[in-house]
């Protein structure tokens, strides 16, 4: 069955099709490999402010945005030595033609958005600012609190995008389409033009995010963990990308390093492959965590004058990355609960990250 | 199911898959008794297990680094032909030749020239199907521990997901048994139950129930079900036997309680328990085992390069008999 056939078929099928050909239905979200499909990869976005010295831009899903196909991690922000040194981290950024702005009303219980709103500081209107809401089942009103606090937090009177942060346990999606809950907060803060996009995000498995896209929200974009060793391991690439992009939605990739570098540590991929396999990927921009102007810098001269990898490139560093990336142990993230934060916990019933470290 | 020996007072013996062997539809869980204070007291607890028609034994050749099996050995001196005895090999994507090292250190500790069932312990991670299959692998060692005599019959183990083991399953090996958490959380959290079970069944491979409450047994804990309650559901399910955690004598009485002339739940209790734990079991919360590394011992966390838990109690003795502690 060609690629069009299917999708058709599943279009004409709707929700349950749709979850079904994902092996999701009556199943919980448990991902068998044999049911799924894999998509074939989309092709290239279109990059735009090309030339030696530049950032390269590329679309937002289906909207007139162009961002920058890197984007400033809001959580590493809050990690940075001290405020100074982060609002320079931010002004260097912007500087060099960094558009895509991260955050999430979570991190460190509120000082990634303040540092990054003092940052911002008369400069609001180059950027394209993201934060995410981190209800993690609770209703639109804990929602619409939530972003009050952003927009006071960040300095600003709207956001360029607003996320459904951490969809990450089986159930988060009935949750979320629940009556009464964040979703409804989407539209509202939507038509309060306190936002003018809104998407989600998760790190956990594909199946939780294909179960998200099957209500058929009109998401502006989705964000999930894009790198050379999800394509072996619980793949986003393979199963969510390209259902993304064939659905006008925006994809961002994040954790290009696996995390926390431990595949860079352990000699699997050098920073430089990895964060440009990230980018070769069709996706509006790779979000990367940067915590200090050293790491920044790396960062900028691998995106300046950015020139995708070949199809073939992208392969063979799969293939090198694969008998390594197969049990997950270079993506903690799907693996285990190190990356599963307090707030998502609580909701959920589960034990504190200091008592249930992984 | 219908046991053979419902309202007799005795504990049900049902068939084990198409071995032609009978077990005892609850059996004593290895981790626990390695847990208990004492060396007495594991062999008071299996003694008490036996005389009162437990004939199903569980271990593994990592729990305790031995102690499990040591003890377990030293209970069953004189007892040994009464029982079906089985253990674990703990490979966890490792090869042949360690899992044939593992198996003579497991004879030796559990004081017997063979296994009844030998199992492949643990399957958690999504690669191990592929490294078991592959040549050198420790689905080889099964075969060679069979030839040898060492071990009736073989199977595997693993408390992650789902789909891990019908990925083991459909490569095709002719397991004669496999075991998975069944309770009544798992039915609506990547269900074993609903994605597994059946499976076995059509195949007619003997069907081990384990974590019967859930593991760490916390929806007892916050009152959501009771203890006998979720033990019931776990036997009512068509399995061979439900392996069950005993850290006391206490807790050995009160499961046979409920084993003794064994009545199965009706499938409308089965349904209502479901409903009733349906909620809040959706997130995992229950399950942590499926959600987390905590259940992954250190030799599987060891071979798939993750670090160790140094909160564990197993991992401190671990380290304190490396340091040459006694």
């Amino acid at each position: 069955m060609n690629e069009s056939h299917e999708n058709l078929i599943v279009h004409n099928l709707g929700r349950r099709g749709f979850l079904q050909r994902a092996g999701l239905l009556g199943a919980g979200a448990a991902l068998s490999e044999s049911l799924l499909q894999p998509q074939e990869g989309a092709p290239q976005l279109e990059l735009s402010n090309t030339g030696p010295d530049k950032i390269p831009h590329k679309p937002f899903g289906r909207t007139k945005e162009k961002v920058s196909i890197i984007g400033l991690g809001g959580y590493t922000l809050g990690s940075a030595p001290s405020l100074k040194e982060a609002i320079m981290i931010v002004h260097e950024a912007i500087d060099a033609g960094v558009n895509f702005f991260d955050n999430a009303r979570e991190y460190h219980e509120g000082k990634s958005e303040e540092w990054m709103g003092e940052a911002l500081k008369g400069r609001r209107d180059k950027v394209f600012l993201m934060t995410k809401v981190c209800t993690h089942g609770r209703d639109k009103k804990v929602a619409l609190r939530q972003l009050e606090e952003s927009l006071k937090r960040l300095q600003t009177d709207h956001l360029d995008l607003w996320q459904i942060h951490e969809c990450v346990y089986d159930n988060d999606p009935e949750r979320h389409f629940a009556k009464g809950g964040v979703i409804e907060a989407l539209d509202e803060a939507k038509k309060a033009g306190k936002v003018r996009y809104v998407g989600f995000t998760g790190h956990k498995h594909p199946a939780i995010h294909l179960k998200m896209l099957s209500y058929d929200y009109p998401f502006d974009s989705v964000q999930m963990p894009l790198n050379p060793f999800d394509a072996s391991y619980r793949s986003f690439q393979k199963h969510v990308l390209s259902e993304v992009n064939e659905r006008g939605m925006a994809a961002l990739g994040m954790k290009s390093l696996g995390g926390n570098g431990q595949p860079i540590i352990k000699g699997v991929a050098t920073v430089e492959e990895a964060l440009r396999y990230s980018m070769s990927l069709a996706v509006a921009t790779t979000i990367s965590g940067v915590d200090s102007l050293a790491v920044l810098r790396q960062n900028l001269a691998i995106a300046r004058g950015f020139k995708p990898m070949t199809a073939d490139e992208m392969e063979a560093l799969q293939n090198r990355c694969a008998s390594a990336a197969g049990d997950g142990h270079l993506e903690l993230y799907k693996s285990t609960m190190k990356y599963d934060g307090e707030v998502g916990r609580v909701q959920h019933g589960l034990p504190s990250p200091k008592e249930l470290p992984l | 199911m219908v046991d053979q020996n419902h309202g007799t007072g005795a504990i049900p013996q049902r068939p084990l898959g198409r071995t032609g062997v009978k077990v005892s539809a609850l059996g004593l869980g290895g981790h626990h008794l390695g847990d208990l204070k004492t060396v007495d007291e594991a062999i008071w607890l299996v003694h008490e297990a036996v005389d009162a028609g437990i004939t199903f034994f569980d271990n593994c050749w990592e729990y305790w680094n031995g102690r499990a099996e040591d003890w377990l050995g030293l209970a069953l001196k004189g007892r040994r032909d009464t029982v079906f005895l089985m253990t674990k090999v703990c490979t966890h994507g490792r090869g042949a030749d360690l899992a044939m090292t593992m198996l003579d250190e497991s004879l030796r500790r559990l004081q017997t020239d063979h296994l009844d069932l030998w199992q492949i312990h643990g399957v958690c991670f999504d690669n191990e199907p592929e490294l078991a299959y592959a040549k050198g692998g420790v689905i080889d060692a099964l075969d060679k521990a069979k030839k040898q005599g060492k071990v009736r019959f073989v199977g595997f183990t693993g408390h992650k997901d789902p789909s891990i083991h019908l990925d083991m399953i459909r490569r095709g090996y002719p397991f004669d048994t496999v075991q998975m958490p069944l309770n009544c959380l798992d039915a609506t959290f990547r269900s074993f139950e609903t994605q597994v079970l059946p499976e076995l069944n059509q195949r007619r491979i003997a069907a081990l129930g384990m974590k019967p409450m859930g593991g760490m047994a916390t929806a007892v804990k916050c009152g959501l079900v009771k203890a006998e309650e979720m033990l019931r559901y776990a036997m009512s399910l068509p399995v061979a036997t439900t392996i069950a955690g005993m850290d006391s004598v206490d807790v050995l009485r009160q499961n046979l309680r409920v084993a003794r002339g064994f009545t199965p739940m009706t499938t409308a209790e089965m349904q209502a328990l479901r409903d009733r734990c349906a909620e809040t079991a959706g997130d995992g919360r229950h399950e942590v085992y499926k959600l987390s590394l905590r259940f992954d011992n250190p030799q599987a966390r060891w071979s798939h390069c993750i670090p160790l838990d140094a909160t564990q109690k197993e991992v401190q003795e671990m380290l304190f008999k490396e340091a040459g502690g006694p």
